[in-house]
């Protein structure tokens, strides 16, 4: 079922002397919404102008549908929708004039092609309004519209969550997830915020100074790997604190601290209910535990260092 | 394949929706409408000679030429050539037309230098404007070759320069029209055409005098149009054609001296150096080595834009 839809093969790229993209190699397949994530200045958006032709790629190559972008410019790039950098149209046109003029580039598009586009991203009120005049978000929507006129396999995104308000992403989210699951879109966001892309997408790339450092499969993390050994944290509300912090390096040897009222400290999820019982046994009130679910986040910060994130 | 008519129709679209053309576009026809309304209030111009009394009316204008010449010392060669022009219609017996809508028309022959201008303007920023919105990324990842897409421009300029024009002429004639008059569907009059008078059609005039002068907006056309897709700035491509439309002539005579000045664009431009008993700019210079000169410029600029664009990497501003 799952069907290569993308694939980058030893794809490198230098401008001058300085070599941007090192040698990306992964595929994503059509039904998949793969995350794109790395700090600012990683090599996102050059890996995405090399996939669709907009950069020349150094070495390598980019094969959409088993067609490659460098000897099979057309026939690939027809496969592509994209939204590269900012969601840029013609300010003094109207959204519907520009998704018109778009569609005159790419053959068999319908008028009601058009108009199905526009009901999907919601932009039926404003269509006739001049994009000079729309917010950031509205740009974003007609942005993903034109990308999904010619019915794609893939679909690029680059920071489409970039200035959307919180409803915003979630309505996002919601139509990228539709796409992938009803249409079989594979579809690709990069993102330097993990949060923002973590819960539409299935699978996440991390890369870093132009290089991959890690591919992660989202639901593998929560199924099995974090239920046996992996260390999440822990964050409990108890008093009083002092005795717990210290019964917890006697009984348990973890290393716990005390931040804004609440003791925190990372162990393997078992160990919860028995560090719970020994507190009660040890006369120590527990108001409230709460267990972090940022585990990729965390995964990220290890790889690429907290303090590189723009 | 994508219609490429399809293509052409996006930019030609593009370039006549943005505000900015409509002004041209008005300003063309303000100077249009007030040159008819100055020459049909200041010019000394007649409307019509009186079909009995025409050679009575000539030979009175002959004498305030005449008279004008004389107590003034004002205007002598272009008196003298007018009179002559109107012994000419004397001696042959040819009632001259009066000022028409079809020489108002060919006065405006003129207004091609600003045609030529607009085009500039234009073709400056046809590929720039893209870079400048960012909306080149959208545009280039179609399923259409760079070549075709830079084409589509190149003809929407050419278009463009094709419905200026013909805005200018039919507006003048309109103008004309309705302040001077109509007169005759094939107009003939007198012209000095340096071999001596001549009798010649109106029309056939008009064609010549236009057509020369498109050789020049065709080629500074073409190359603002280089600038534009080298330099994807539309100042820059604005402003280095302009200048070298305006110094041009200049620029010719300044090296007149060296042999090589034959070959600097300019020198070429201008082909009625070689009609009605013009002499050459330069010794030496002919017809066929001047088109030859054009042709290999033309080459040059359009190897030049296609080269850079089709080749460039297209990355952020
Ligand atoms: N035209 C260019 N010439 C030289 N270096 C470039 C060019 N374009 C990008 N770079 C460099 O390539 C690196 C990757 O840039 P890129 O824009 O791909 O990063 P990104 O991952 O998209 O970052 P961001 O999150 O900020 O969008 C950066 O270090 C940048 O300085
Ligand atoms: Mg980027």
């Amino acid at each position: 079922m799952s069907k290569q839809a993308m694939k980058l093969i030893n794809l490198k790229k230098t401008i001058g002397k300085k070599q941007i993209i090192k040698g990306l190699d992964f595929e994503i397949n059509s039904g998949e919404v793969f995350g794109f994530l790395g700090p600012n200045g990683a090599g996102k958006t050059t890996t995405i102008r090399m996939m669709v032709g907009l950069m020349k790629i150094t070495e390598g190559d980019v094969q959409i549908l088993g067609k490659s972008i460098r000897s099979n410019y057309k026939e690939a790039v027809r496969e592509v929708g994209a939204i590269v950098e900012n969601p840029e149209m013609y300010p003094f046109m109207t959204g519907l004039q520009n998704l018109n003029h778009f569609a005159r580039m790419i053959p068999g598009i319908s008028k009601e092609r058009i108009q199905e586009v526009i009901a999907l991203v919601g932009l039926e009120n404003a269509i006739r309004q001049k994009v000079g005049k729309y917010s950031l978000g509205m740009r974003q929507r007609l942005g993903i519209a034109q990308a999904l006129l010619h019915k794609p396999s893939v679909l690029i995104l680059d920071e489409p969550t970039n200035g959307l308000d919180p409803a915003g992403i979630r309505e996002i989210r919601q139509y990228i997830r539709k796409l992938a699951t009803e249409q079989n879109v594979a579809v690709i966001i990069s993102s330097h915020l993990l949060s923002e892309i973590e819960l539409m997408c299935d699978r996440i790339g991390i890369i870093k100074d132009g290089e991959l450092v890690a591919i992660q499969s989202v639901n593998e993390i929560s199924d099995t790997e974090v239920e046996k050994e992996l260390l999440i944290h822990v964050q409990m509300e108890v008093k009083p604190p002092k005795s717990a912090i210290e019964l917890l390096k006697s009984e348990f040897e973890l290393d716990a601290e005390f931040e804004s009222g609440l003791v925190r400290f990372q162990c393997p999820k078992e160990r919860i209910p028995s560090i719970i019982q020994t507190f009660v046994q040890n006369g120590i009130s527990v108001y409230q535990v709460e267990v972090s679910k940022a585990r990729l986040e965390d995964k990220f910060f290890d790889l690429i260092g907290e303090n590189s994130i723009g | 394949m994508v219609n490429f008519l399809k293509l052409t129709q996006n930019e030609i679209k593009k370039v006549y929706i943005q505000k900015s053309t409509w002004v041209l576009y008005m300003l063309l026809a303000l100077i249009i409408i007030g040159g008819g309304i100055l020459t049909v209030t200041t010019d000394v111009i007649t409307k019509e000679y009186g079909e009995d009394t025409w050679k009575e009316e000539l030979q009175e204008e002959n004498q305030k030429l005449t008279k004008e010449m004389e107590e003034e010392g004002l205007f002598a060669d272009y008196n003298t050539s007018l009179i002559e022009i109107n012994n000419y219609y004397i001696e042959n017996d040819i009632r001259p037309l009066g000022y028409n809508a079809w020489q108002y028309v060919q006065e405006n022959a003129m207004l091609v230098s600003l045609v030529s201008l607009f085009t500039i303007i234009i073709a400056a920023g046809i590929v720039a404007n893209e870079f400048r919105w960012g909306t080149i990324k959208l545009l280039l990842i179609r399923p259409i070759s760079r070549f075709k897409i830079l084409l589509s421009k190149f003809v929407a300029v050419l278009l463009f320069a094709f419905y200026t024009l013909l805005f200018l002429i039919i507006l003048s004639w309109i103008v004309g029209a309705i302040f001077f008059g109509i007169d005759s569907f094939n107009p003939h009059m007198v012209m000095d055409k340096h071999g001596g008078l001549e009798y010649v059609s109106v029309i056939k005039e008009i064609i010549f005098d236009y057509g020369f002068k498109l050789v020049n907006l065709f080629m500074m056309a073409t190359f603002a149009f280089m600038i534009s897709s080298i330099f994807r700035s539309s100042p820059i491509a604005i402003g280095t054609a302009v200048f070298l439309m305006l110094a041009g002539n200049s620029i010719v005579m300044f090296f007149a001296e060296h042999s090589w000045s034959k070959y600097i664009l300019f020198a070429n431009t201008d082909l009625t150096q070689y009609v009605g008993g013009n002499e050459p700019l330069i010794e030496g210079m002919t017809l066929s080595f001047s088109i030859t000169v054009l042709v290999v410029y033309f080459v040059v600029f359009v190897c030049a834009s296609w080269g850079v664009f089709m080749k460039r990497d297209v990355a952020g501003n």
